[in-house]
């Protein structure tokens, strides 16, 4: 028995799921039409532009560059992230709130503007764009999101656990690598794949700052630009698959994580 | 107490949290192999007192000495004491053996040695078929064994416990502390312990430390303690008590004569030159009978109510038309009197215990 | 305190050689090197801190408000990048020109009216999507209902616009479906427009209300609503005076978030918009892109749209009467 509002709400989000599931269903489907026109309706299928892409050496390349741009990154992120929440985490000084703040800041400031800035600065310190500038900015908008995971795990580790590592004669140091983070572990391995997927997909911080060699939403975004060509339904695919395999992966990894280890 | 057997001292002690004093000037000595405890409800500074001692609270004044050694500033794990914590703290992605060879790990001992210890200490617990198991696949009582194994390895000079038995149920809270007094008698270990549950304390310790608001309020054995309360606050603290608000009359064969709301009683103590005191009397010091016993303290009673609690009946007794009252708790077997009945009260001048504030 | 003489003296009686190999921790800590600089830098609570506090201090301000204090300082000067043998004089013309013409003002507050209207189309969506994942789902359900919506947000921003594009071109899905049906003769020309944007922004942004949202209702206890229905209220009174309420936390966030986010998007109105409805983060990217040595105008350009989007927030989260600071926290 249902109630004609259960019933209303339970329609609502179905036909949510459909808005958010058809457009990706449909670029699936778009990739294996035979034609070079892209649109409906489809008289013939082939898988020739799957081929074509991965014979495209710059479609290849703009992978593999992207994948080792968000690799780096995300370590950096993970790096930087956890040591500002270990130091914000049980740190109560004067500025406490100011410096949270600061830390959360690049999370909300405008991508437009986080990208264009970043852009100056970079120009300023004497950087060069390309990829060391890609991976700053990607570091810098990706490590609030780290911090603030590792954070709210950090608030969950009972004190007597890190105390007792000290008690039984660990430094701060082993109390922290022994004790401590494999407490992290579950919000660390969420925080890398959440930075792995912000990283690949980002578009405008690689616009702006990227040099010669584009990242792979930067390709796709200018083939776009200059008129569809069907072979983007092949990679979108590719990207797809490989982003939602990922996600999935690593949604399930986590709770199972969670799960034991709470 | 001899100077060379004491392992732990506080010497004005101080330590505040804010504006807030959670432990005041505290003096306090600790000898080898003892049993001590410090009881107290919460926020009494028992809890500080062991975490000053195990080096996770610095005191704002004074000093503590371990093994005659300064240690006041020293950070935990250069001090040669171990916590037994009251969650346990086993580190949930270690085997039983990994928490144990923790700190023998550190101390910097080798591979085989470290084997060695750990069979010893869970042998020493009754574990030894748990080695391998993670914390979570264990019982809240086999946890606090490893727990216990794991704050002995390194052999401490003192082993320190914040309450960890509270986590346990009733039934196996008891069996618990025979073993756990059972094995400091064996180890020869001298145990701080600290509690809120005065039944606890009783069982286990050789000295117990009463603590409220900072600060000590008597230090003695269980039976001291229990039949000798110095204040109203421990008199409260430990079991039932029934209180005298009383003028001094004078003494009398050694005794001192006080006066109750008009009745004369007699108390083993000394009044110390006031005028007026205040004395506790343990319900179950109160004996009942039919005929007068020869008593100095009598006096005869209505019994009001009377509550059966299995092994004992509490009893509640009135004269004077209910202007005095007392508690009294007596054995079931012992007693035939109902509610209603009129019963002769009367005890021990020794048990009624003038209190020094 | 206990000299590092004393101690190490003291760790090396205890190892003795019978006792076999020693593992990577005891070797590590049984170190003298180590020890010595374990002593030096960890020993006290203030020193701890500041090894920790100086690098994160360094990286927070240098790199998360570094970027932002050059561009407005870029905004204030005449040329950048600076030419050789030349000093860059102070100058409020980047700032001036802005409201000289209309065709700057024009993208400015269409952005940030069309940012509000995405926000609460965004809102008015996803509430009741929420509410249905909170309050009417079996908690086992709830995971599993959550990651079905959440799997489109792994996609990056490009390939779900360019989803979109599929989805509402001349030959598009849409319009396949309404000529088939009947309902219109030709193409309904959707894309490249406020339409076409709107889909996109919702499309990319609707998670970020979402999860907000969720966190927030899913917090109210079950019983709050049942002592409600006991004293007697329908269910549109518990909703109004219950859950709507206690619900405000997750609304100001997910409002939040959904506008600075979709005011910062570049990508998608350059693909789904059209000269009717350029955004003003086109326009800013236009001094970095299209025109040369034009970065003073774009860092002040970037200074107003940053400083308007902060004060539109504020203004917001003042009507809804929170304390600041608590967005992420």
């Amino acid at each position: 028995m249902m109630r004609p509002s259960q019933i209303a709400l339970t329609t609502f989000y179905w036909a949510f799921i459909v808005y958010l599931f058809l457009p990706l269903a449909l670029m699936v489907v778009m990739g294996f039409k035979d034609s070079n026109f892209i649109g409906f309706p489809i008289n013939a299928w082939t898988t020739r532009w799957y081929v074509q892409v991965f014979q495209d050496t710059a479609v290849l390349q703009a992978f593999g560059y992207t994948l080792l741009i968000s690799i780096a990154s995300t370590a950096l992120s993970l790096v930087i992230g956890t040591w500002c929440a270990v130091f914000l985490g049980p740190a109560r000084f004067w500025g406490r709130a100011l410096v949270f703040a600061v830390m959360c800041l690049p999370a909300v400031i405008p991508g437009v503007i986080s990208a264009i800035s970043m852009r100056i600065f970079i120009r300023a310190i004497g950087l060069d764009p390309g990829t060391g500038a890609i991976i700053l900015g990607l570091t810098i908008h990706n490590v609030p999101f780290v911090a603030l995971m590792v954070l709210s795990r950090l608030g969950a580790i009972p004190r007597s656990q890190v105390e007792a590592a000290r008690d039984l004669g660990a430094d701060s140091l082993v109390a922290f690598l022994r004790v401590t983070l494999p407490f992290l572990f579950p919000s660390l391995l969420g925080a890398s794949i959440f930075c792995m997927l912000l990283s690949f997909d980002d578009f405008v911080r690689a616009f702006f700052l990227g040099g010669y060699q584009p990242t792979l939403p930067v390709l796709i975004f200018a083939e776009l630009r200059s008129g569809m060509s069907p072979a983007i339904n092949a990679i979108s695919t590719v990207v797809l698959v490989v982003t939602a395999a990922l996600g999935l992966w690593a949604e399930r990894g986590t709770r199972r994580l969670k799960g034991t280890r709470s | 107490m001899h100077r060379q057997s004491t392992i732990a001292r506080f010497t004005d002690v101080t330590k505040r949290f804010g504006k807030n004093v959670a432990v005041g000037r505290l003096h306090l000595d600790i000898a080898q192999g003892e049993f001590v405890t410090l009881l107290g409800p919460s926020g009494c500074g028992k809890s500080t007192t062991l975490r000053m001692l195990g080096g996770f609270e610095t005191p704002d004044e004074g000093r503590i000495l371990l093994a005659g050694e300064d240690v006041t500033r020293l950070p935990p794990n250069r001090r040669d004491v171990n916590m037994v914590f009251q969650d346990y703290a086993l580190f949930p992605h270690m085997t039983v053996a990994g928490n144990i060879a923790f700190g023998l790990e550190l101390q910097g001992h080798g591979r085989g040695a470290i084997d060695a210890r750990v069979s010893e200490l869970l042998e020493l617990v009754q574990l030894g078929s748990f080695r391998d198991r993670m914390p979570d696949q264990l019982s809240g009582g086999q946890r606090q064994r490893v727990a216990l194994a794991r704050a002995l390895a390194r052999e401490p000079k003192l082993l320190l416990l914040d309450e960890p038995l509270g986590a346990l149920d009733a039934k196996l809270r008891g069996q618990v502390q025979i073993e756990l007094k059972a094995l400091q008698q064996r180890t020869g270990k001298t145990f701080l312990f600290v509690t809120h549950d005065q039944e606890e304390a009783l069982t286990m310790s050789d000295r117990i430390i009463v603590m409220n608001a900072g600060r000590i309020e008597q230090d003695g054995t269980p039976e001291e303690l229990y039949h000798q309360p110095r204040s109203r606050f421990v008199a409260d603290f430990i079991g039932e008590t029934n209180l005298f608000a009383c003028q001094v009359r004078g003494s009398e064969d050694g005794l001192a004569v006080l006066d109750w709301n008009g009745i004369l009683l007699r108390a083993a103590g000394s009044p110390d030159g006031r005028t007026s005191v205040e004395a506790a009397l343990r319900p179950e010091s109160i004996r009942l009978s039919t005929e007068r016993p020869d008593q100095a303290n009598a006096l005869r009673m209505r019994i009001a109510r009377r509550v059966f609690k299995g092994s004992r009946i509490d009893l509640d007794l009135e004269a004077q038309d209910g202007d005095v009252r007392l508690k009294a708790s007596a054995d079931p077997a012992a007693i035939e009197a109902l509610t209603g009945d009129t019963v002769w009260a009367s005890w021990d001048p020794a048990r009624l215990a003038i209190l020094q504030a | 305190m206990a000299t590092t003489s004393e101690r190490t003296g003291n760790d090396a009686a205890l190892i003795r050689p019978q006792d076999g190999t020693r593992g990577f921790w005891t070797r590590l800590t049984g170190n003298p090197a180590y020890q010595r600089a374990s002593d030096l830098l960890l020993s006290s609570d203030r020193r701890r801190f500041w090894l920790l506090a100086v690098p994160a201090l360094i990286w927070m301000f240098g790199t998360h408000l570094g970027p932002i204090l050059t561009m407005i300082r870029i905004s204030f000067l005449d040329s950048y990048p600076p030419t050789a043998g030349r000093v860059p004089d102070v100058t409020l013309e980047n700032y001036l020109l802005f409201f000289q013409a209309p065709n700057y003002i024009t993208p400015f507050v269409r952005t940030f009216v069309y940012s509000t209207c995405y926000t609460l189309l965004t809102l008015s969506l996803m509430y009741p999507i929420a509410y249905f994942l909170a309050k009417k789902l079996r908690p086992s359900r709830q995971m599993l209902f959550l990651l079905l919506l959440l799997v489109p947000f792994w996609v990056g921003e490009i390939v779900r616009t360019y989803a979109i594009m599929i989805l509402l071109g001349n030959r598009g899905f849409l319009n396949i479906v309404l000529m088939g049906l009947g309902l219109t003769s030709r193409p309904i020309p959707f894309m490249y427009t406020g339409f076409s944007l709107g889909m996109g922004l919702v499309y990319l942004t609707s998670l970020y209300m979402l999860l907000p949202l969720y966190a927030s209702l899913e917090k109210i206890p079950r019983n709050y609503l049942e002592a409600a229905a006991d004293l007697g209220a329908g269910s549109w009174t518990r909703f109004r005076r219950v859950t709507l309420p206690l619900s405000k936390d997750g609304i100001a966030s997910g409002c939040v978030l959904v506008f600075l986010i979709s005011t910062g998007y570049y990508a998608t109105p350059v693909l789904l918009g059209g000269p009717s409805t350029t955004v003003f983060a086109e326009t800013i990217a236009g001094f970095f892109h299209v025109a040369g040595d034009k970065w003073p105008e774009g860092a002040a350009f970037s200074t107003i749209m940053l400083l308007a989007s902060l004060v539109t927030v504020g203004l917001f989260l003042r009507l809804l009467g929170r304390r600041r600071g608590s967005l992420l926290g």
